[in-house]
């Protein structure tokens, strides 16, 4: 049975990259873009789900690490000329510095502390890093940097397909390295860790090191995110980096689900194309805060496991009837982060 | 430059006690609510910004005194409070604390967005007047005082003492204590939990409206920046540890004051958000690190 599942499960992933590639082909180029834009959306989501999914710690300042790889991104490519490539490395090493370095308070708060540790780093970034006159080399003062699109070992990336194939790319082999990290060995310390850090730490682990590995993966994802925006955009500006858009990434990762991996697309496409639908009807797309903050409420109310890993557990228990539910698999995983960081 | 700044000293520290007292103000509701219900109330800045903007509609778009503006105030404050409670706090008892809060994120979000919609992202710079600008001088000095800012100082002062006088001396302070304390034995002792709940959330909310209202003509006020209030509050509170009223009114203006003072100094904007994020990250290392001795709300 458990093989079956299995092979349902990669069959599913399968079926869900194939789609993933084909869709846009027939899409206009400014849905292309859209959906360019769901899939960078969705690897900040996918940090979420690293953090929150796996280790059980909440931030609401993911916006703020990718805001690192950014800037990082515009500083140097339009700065001072830096092939993209080294930038956006560079960028992704300095955001996940940066969240080590958040990590170290957060070794010693809870729940409830870090949420507000991470709310006070997002508004620091927000009002101080990135505000014109403080450090402009980097933030570009009251001009956004402009960086063009990269080519990829030759093949030139402008064309909105290609591009959305480059960063759809980049969220499934990511996808593929958090499912790595899940099942393998660091994926058993994480969820020990998860689970009881006390336990965790008599069998010899060490909590402040995987802590912060978690917290360093995590941003490392949301400043890879950055530095992907900073090109499709092609400029950078601190507005889209700001404390609301985190708590919105963070109420979307919410209602769709930490646990599953699969909420990383879900997450995305739903933070870029409600909107657009909303657009579409007799409401403004300022709505879509509004909307999703409702959702938040309604769904920890109603349903507080989360959408995506709910639809994935009923789905997963049709093939799976007659063996028990693995501890510590995606169905329980919100409720025990939820029950463990109180 | 330093010299300059050192003679604007007097009239900053003015101004910084009068941010404090507001900080004061929105801190006491956060405590309260916290202690009573032991959820971090996240959308305290939005209930705070949400009435002002009430508050701002009713006395100066429509042109009515500032008091019945700070009333409309309250009363809605009040009522989100009562919302919030009753309909997504109530029905989660028991349930792990963290979701409640991810809920007041989402009452951000809400009241956020509901703001922008009714009012625009506009900065706004005429605020609700209650008292009039004019002022006095500081007997010896040069320092000109608003009664306006002085009301401000008095208003928080009183009801911060009240607040305390209330839960040390009345049947609703010593039930409040009782459901902070252990909400399992209050109930036994035949105490509502649910009614004392409530009763510390639309109080709670009240205090962020007057916060709120008091704090226009300090700010060119925005719904983003009177939401983040919260963080300041926060701050105050931590320093406090969530715990004590008197502490948290210290640390409010303690922080009114770290706010105020670099202003003299840098040109800077983003200096007093530095300063509160360093207050912040004193507050979460020192006072709450593991084995940090507790305090008493009263």
């Amino acid at each position: 049975m458990i093989g079956e599942a299995r092979t349902v499960r990669w069959t599913a992933v399968g079926v869900g990259v194939a789609l993933g590639v084909v869709i846009p082909a027939f899409l206009s180029d400014f849905l292309r873009s859209l959906a360019a834009d769901a899939a960078i959306a969705g690897l900040i989501v996918l940090s979420l789900v690293v953090l929150t999914g796996l280790v059980g710690q909440i931030s609401f300042c993911q916006y703020s690490f990718a805001a690192i790889g950014a800037f990082t991104v515009g500083s140097l490519v339009a700065g001072h000329h830096w092939d993209f490539w080294l930038a956006l490395l560079v960028g992704v090493c300095f955001a996940a510095s940066v969240g080590v370095l958040v990590a170290i308070p957060a070794l010693r708060l809870s729940g409830l502390f870090l949420a507000i540790l991470t709310i006070g780093v997002a508004l620091f970034f927000d009002r101080f890093l990135l505000a014109p006159g403080t450090w402009d080399s980097f933030s570009g003062g009251t001009s956004s940097w402009r960086a063009g699109r990269p080519s990829f070992f030759g093949i030139g990336l402008k064309g909105e397909y290609a591009f959305y194939l480059f960063v759809f790319g980049a969220l499934v082999l990511a996808c593929l390295l958090v499912w790595n990290l899940r099942t393998g060995k660091t994926g058993r310390v994480l969820r020990a860790v998860r689970e009881s850090e006390v336990a965790a730490s008599t069998v010899g682990l060490n909590l402040t090191a995987w802590k912060l590995t978690a917290f360093g993966i995590s941003a490392a994802l949301a400043g890879l995110a950055g530095g992907l925006a900073a090109v499709r955009v092609g400029s950078v500006s601190a507005g889209s980096y700001g404390l609301l858009q985190s708590l919105l990434i963070a109420a979307i990762a919410t209602v769709v689900g930490v646990g599953a991996i699969a909420s990383a697309a879900a997450g995305g496409i739903f933070l870029v194309f409600i909107p657009e639908i909303i657009h579409h009807t007799p409401l403004s797309t300022q709505w879509f805060p509004l909307i999703t903050g409702a959702a938040l409420i309604f769904q920890l109310v109603y349903a507080p496991e989360g959408a995506v890993v709910d639809a994935e557990t009923r789905i997963m228990r049709r093939f799976r009837r007659s063996t028990p539910e693995v501890p510590g698999e995606d169905s329980e995983v919100t409720e025990r982060v939820l029950v463990r960081s109180s | 430059m330093v010299l300059a700044g050192v003679s604007l000293l007097p009239g900053f520290t003015v101004i910084g006690i009068v941010l404090g007292g507001i900080y004061a103000l929105a801190a006491i509701g956060l405590v309260l609510i916290y202690r009573v219900s032991g959820v971090l109330n996240f959308a305290h800045g939005a209930v705070a910004m949400f009435s002002t903007f009430v508050a701002y509609q009713v006395s100066v778009k429509s042109g009515a005194p500032g008091w019945i503006g700070l009333i409309a105030a309250i009363a809605v404050g009040i009522g989100i409070g009562f919302v919030i409670e009753r309909f997504t706090m109530r029905p989660l008892t028991g349930k792990p604390a963290l979701t409640k809060v991810v809920i007041t994120i989402g009452w951000l979000l809400v009241l956020q967005t509901a703001a922008g919609l009714i009012w625009g992202a506009n900065a706004y710079h005429r605020p609700v007047k209650l008292v009039s600008k004019a002022g006095f001088r500081l007997i010896g000095t040069s320092v000109v005082v608003g009664y306006d800012q002085l009301t401000t100082v008095i208003v928080a002062v009183v009801l911060a003492l009240g607040t305390a006088a209330v839960l040390r001396y009345t049947t609703l302070g010593a039930s409040m204590r009782a459901v902070a304390d252990d909400p399992e034995s209050a109930r036994l002792w035949g105490i509502s939990v649910n009614r004392v709940t409530a009763a510390s959330w639309m109080v709670g909310s009240a205090m962020a409206a007057i916060a709120g209202v008091l704090i226009t003509p300090l700010i060119n006020f925005d719904t983003f920046s009177l939401t983040v209030v919260v963080i300041d509050a926060f701050t105050a509170a931590l320093i406090g540890r969530l715990t004590s009223l008197p502490y948290a009114v210290v640390g409010a203006a303690l922080l009114g004051l770290a706010q105020t003072y670099p202003r003299a100094f840098f040109s800077t904007s983003g200096v007093s958000e530095a300063v509160t994020f360093a207050l912040l990250l004193i507050a979460l290392a020192v006072l709450f690190r593991p084995g940090a001795r507790k305090l008493r709300i009263a």
